[in-house]
């Protein structure tokens, strides 16, 4: 009897109480979706971690390849975000809690937790009451010691994993091509993706200790590709980067980005990169991506979305036929043509993709013959390369 | 489709009865009048009746039944094992008989196909051309076959069907009501057992109730495919008769049950390899390469998965196919005993029009080829283009030109 007695009391005490912009709470709840699957063999995992401390709130999200912590302060910048009644933590349901907040009706959001974990969110004269879970029972995020950091600028960031996140596989048959492949030596950051029918690399020079060196970093697509979506680069922000064993962490002042390291050595591409060519153009970026672009309307109808090029005095043509559809000529001019005269088939897409990730206006092209490997650069840039393998016709 | 909404055209679905079980019979008169069964390998389990004649159907023999289960039915069940090359020659001449009415006539399958007689019924009344034609061909084939007459494809499909053996059936648009309608939604030419049931679950059982549901509602649920469904239960069908169709085929497919059911990866590698082999066989056959693969795996249970992808390599050999199937295996099998394997590969392309694309870790090995491809292209710079190619695009461009009676769909 006395135990009932007490229980009851603690069911009434109250477990974390917090009052909240509801944009703010949004915005972050966001963030941390990213990381929240559905499909998951840990139940818990479905949830959204919530706490909430004298500082502010921070909610995570997890999954088996990332995690995602993300921190509302009490106020900022003489705003204010949040106040806290009582500290705690709870674990809710992070489908239904995500569509809740985001369609409540007012712009502040009550949450109150009871010892029974039952939470009661309120906004405006709407009120629900959801089942909580222990957040005791949530998983550790992976203690991460801040040894060497790294430094990058958010917009930098963004834009080396645009230009090379494309280029991972889509197919696990090979699950490290899956990943792009980070090399850190000499305060260099070399980065690169490749699904085996077309690579991309790129490097940039990066805030590191000089004798910072790590090799065969690599990180999903997936989880840079998420990542790329909750970095906000209007800020001008640093993140700071640090790599352990296993795992890689990415920090902005708010948010905290963890993702699980791929398995495997990645192929050495380096060698696989032709150093010499038989021909050279250099050429206009947005005329070719545009004229590849038109080819592209009869080239997606056929497998393996062939384009033919050849080189003509100066300039290069483009054509693509459609069995169906009918046939498409376009001239390009070229500004220079060293070398022999070639006849190469390629993936429309490839091309694509390659050319609409470069900003430079004017590209050179390196050629080594109609089956091997060619190379897309731009003119003054040699931080960034694009590969493409043709395609052989028969 | 102006042409064909203006003008009402005469469709025929000429559909053989019993074709294998038929040809049989024509070919050994001792036959005629008995219950007869095709089947696979009559000794073990493989024995699963391809087909059988009406006898044998007027006692209870359906096709896919095991032989065991046909023998409880039918005691005197004569089985025998299929003759595909016998089949496909009698199908040859029954569509060569065709063409010298119309050269409109699309080869549907290896014993079914479609006719536009408009022109040729212009003179004659179009059941005493179906009468005539099914006579042709009882009398040179020994075949009986049934025919549908209507405006277009499907109803003529449709009616075929509606009486057999022999029948000659007329499916005007006006009889859609009293004679399309009525018939379980399962019947329609088009509607799987899949689609029949989710059919049925949204309260439609009749054609005519797919006829009179609302058009938006179905293509919601079923697409393109279900506003086609719903336009046939209305008796619409612009698609023609087109006589170069046959000539595509959309899938190879080779499977096989195992003798016992097997966790050993060895005897399912020795399986799939036997059946790759045969693929590989088929596909050179076609002069085709293929870019999808797919593995089917039946489990003691009977359940099945089938699994696959798209590749940007063309298949040809059995080791492309062994290359892409073994880790589709490994992939999806949960080690459960298997009982039938089955490969499966489609998206096709004629091997002249084929194209690689080239992989950065093993281009190196189509490199043998590249002093062919440059001579090629030397030559064409000077003669122009199609002056030279690979000796086998020669031959297939010959080829394709010949009838192929394969049964492939």
């Amino acid at each position: 009897m006395q135990d009932v007695m007490n229980s009851n009391n603690h069911d009434t005490a109250l477990a974390m109480k917090f009052s909240i912009t509801k944009d703010k709470l949004v915005e972050n709840v966001n963030h941390v979706m990213k990381a929240v699957s559905s499909k998951t063999t840990i139940p818990i995992l479905t949830g959204i971690k919530i706490t909430a401390s004298h500082d502010g709130i921070t909610l995570t999200g997890s999954n088996s390849d990332i995690s995602i912590k993300s921190f509302i302060p009490l106020e900022e910048n003489d705003e204010e975000y949040a106040t806290i009644e009582k500290t705690g933590s709870v674990v809710l349901q992070a489908r239904v809690f995500s569509d809740i907040v985001k369609k409540l009706p007012s712009e502040f959001v009550n949450i109150e937790v009871d010892s029974r974990l039952i939470t009661r969110i309120t906004s405006g004269s709407s009120e629900f009451n959801l089942n909580g879970l222990d957040a005791e029972e949530y998983p550790r995020l992976p203690l991460i010691e801040e040894g060497n950091v790294l430094h990058v600028r958010t917009d930098l960031l963004k834009h080396v994993i645009r230009q090379t996140g494309f280029a991972v596989s889509t197919s696990e048959t090979r699950p490290v091509l899956t990943g792009v492949n980070w090399n850190i030596q000499n305060g260099n950051l070399n980065c690169v993706a490749t699904d085996s029918h077309r690579l991309a690399s790129r490097t940039i020079s990066i805030d590191a200790d000089e004798n910072a060196e790590y090799k065969n970093i690599v990180i999903p697509g997936k989880s840079l590709n998420e990542l790329s979506k909750i970095l906000d680069d209007s800020s001008g922000e640093w993140v700071e980067i640090v790599i352990t064993e296993s795992q890689i962490l990415f920090k902005t002042k708010h948010l905290q980005f963890y993702s699980r390291l791929l398995d495997g050595n990645y192929p050495d591409t380096n060698r696989l990169i032709p150093t010499e060519s038989k021909t050279d153009i250099i050429l206009s970026t947005k005329a070719l991506l545009q004229a590849i672009d038109r080819a592209s309307l009869l080239a997606k109808e056929e497998r393996n979305n062939v384009v033919k090029f050849r080189t003509l005095e100066d300039s290069i043509e483009i054509s693509s036929q459609s069995a169906e559809l009918g046939r498409v000529f376009e001239n390009v001019e070229l500004q220079s043509l060293e070398g022999e005269e070639l006849k190469i088939s390629f993936s429309a897409k490839y091309m694509i993709d390659a050319l609409s990730r470069i900003e430079s206006q004017e590209i050179r092209i390196s050629f080594t013959g109609a089956m091997r490997p060619f190379l897309i650069r731009p003119v003054e840039d040699e931080g960034i390369l694009m590969l493409i393998l043709p395609v052989r016709t028969y | 489709m102006d042409t064909a909404k203006k003008r009402a055209r005469i469709i025929f679905h000429i559909d053989m009865n019993s074709f294998y079980a038929s040809v049989e019979t024509a070919h050994d008169p001792e036959l005629r009048g008995k219950p007869l069964a095709i089947a696979g390998k009559v000794e073990d389990r493989r024995g699963i009746v391809v087909t059988s004649s009406y006898e044998a159907r007027a006692q209870g023999v359906r096709t896919t039944m095991p032989v065991w289960e046909a023998k409880r039915h039918c005691p005197e069940l004569i089985v025998k094992t299929p003759n595909f090359p016998l089949y496909r020659a009698t199908s040859q001449r029954l569509f060569q008989l065709l063409r010298s009415y119309t050269p409109l006539v699309q080869k549907v399958s290896i014993d079914e196909g479609y006719m536009d007689v408009t022109e040729v019924a212009s003179d004659i009344h179009p059941v005493q051309l179906a009468k005539s034609i099914q006579q042709k061909v009882l009398d040179t084939l020994k075949v009986p076959s049934s025919i549908g007459i209507a405006p277009n494809k499907f109803l003529a499909k449709m009616a075929s069907d509606m009486k057999k053996p022999l029948g000659i059936t007329v499916l005007r648009k006006r009889d859609i009501q009293s004679k399309l309608w009525p018939l379980a939604v399962g019947e329609m030419h088009g509607v799987g057992s899949k689609t029949e049931e989710k059919l049925k679950r949204i309260g439609i059982h009749t054609i005519g109730d797919l006829a009179k549901s609302d058009k938006a509602y179905i293509a919601e649920r079923f697409g393109l495919y279900g506003e086609k469904l719903y336009e046939r239960a209305n008796g619409i069908d612009h698609r023609m008769v087109d006589p170069e169709a046959e000539e595509t085929f959309k899938s190879i497919s080779q499977s096989t049950t195992l003798s016992d059911d097997t966790t050993s990866v060895a005897v399912v590698r020795k399986t799939l390899m036997m059946l790759a082999e045969k693929i590989e066989g088929r596909l050179r056959k076609k002069k085709v390469s293929a870019y999808q693969i797919t593995l089917s795996i039946r489990y003691h249970d009977w359940k099945n998965i089938s699994r696959g992808h798209t590749v940007k390599q063309p298949i040809q050999t059995k080791d492309d196919i062994m290359g892409h199937i073994m880790p589709i295996f490994h992939e999806h099998w949960d080690g459960r005993p298997i009982r039938l394997l089955g490969i499966t590969v489609q998206s096709f392309e004629e091997l002249g029009h084929a194209s690689k694309q080239l992989d950065l870790f093993s281009y190196q090995s189509d490199l043998k080829d590249e002093p062919l491809i440059q001579a090629i292209n030397q030559i064409e710079s000077k003669f122009g283009e199609g002056m030279i190619g690979s000796a086998a695009n020669y031959k297939n461009a010959h080829r394709s030109r010949k009838k192929d009676a394969g049964h492939d769909h």
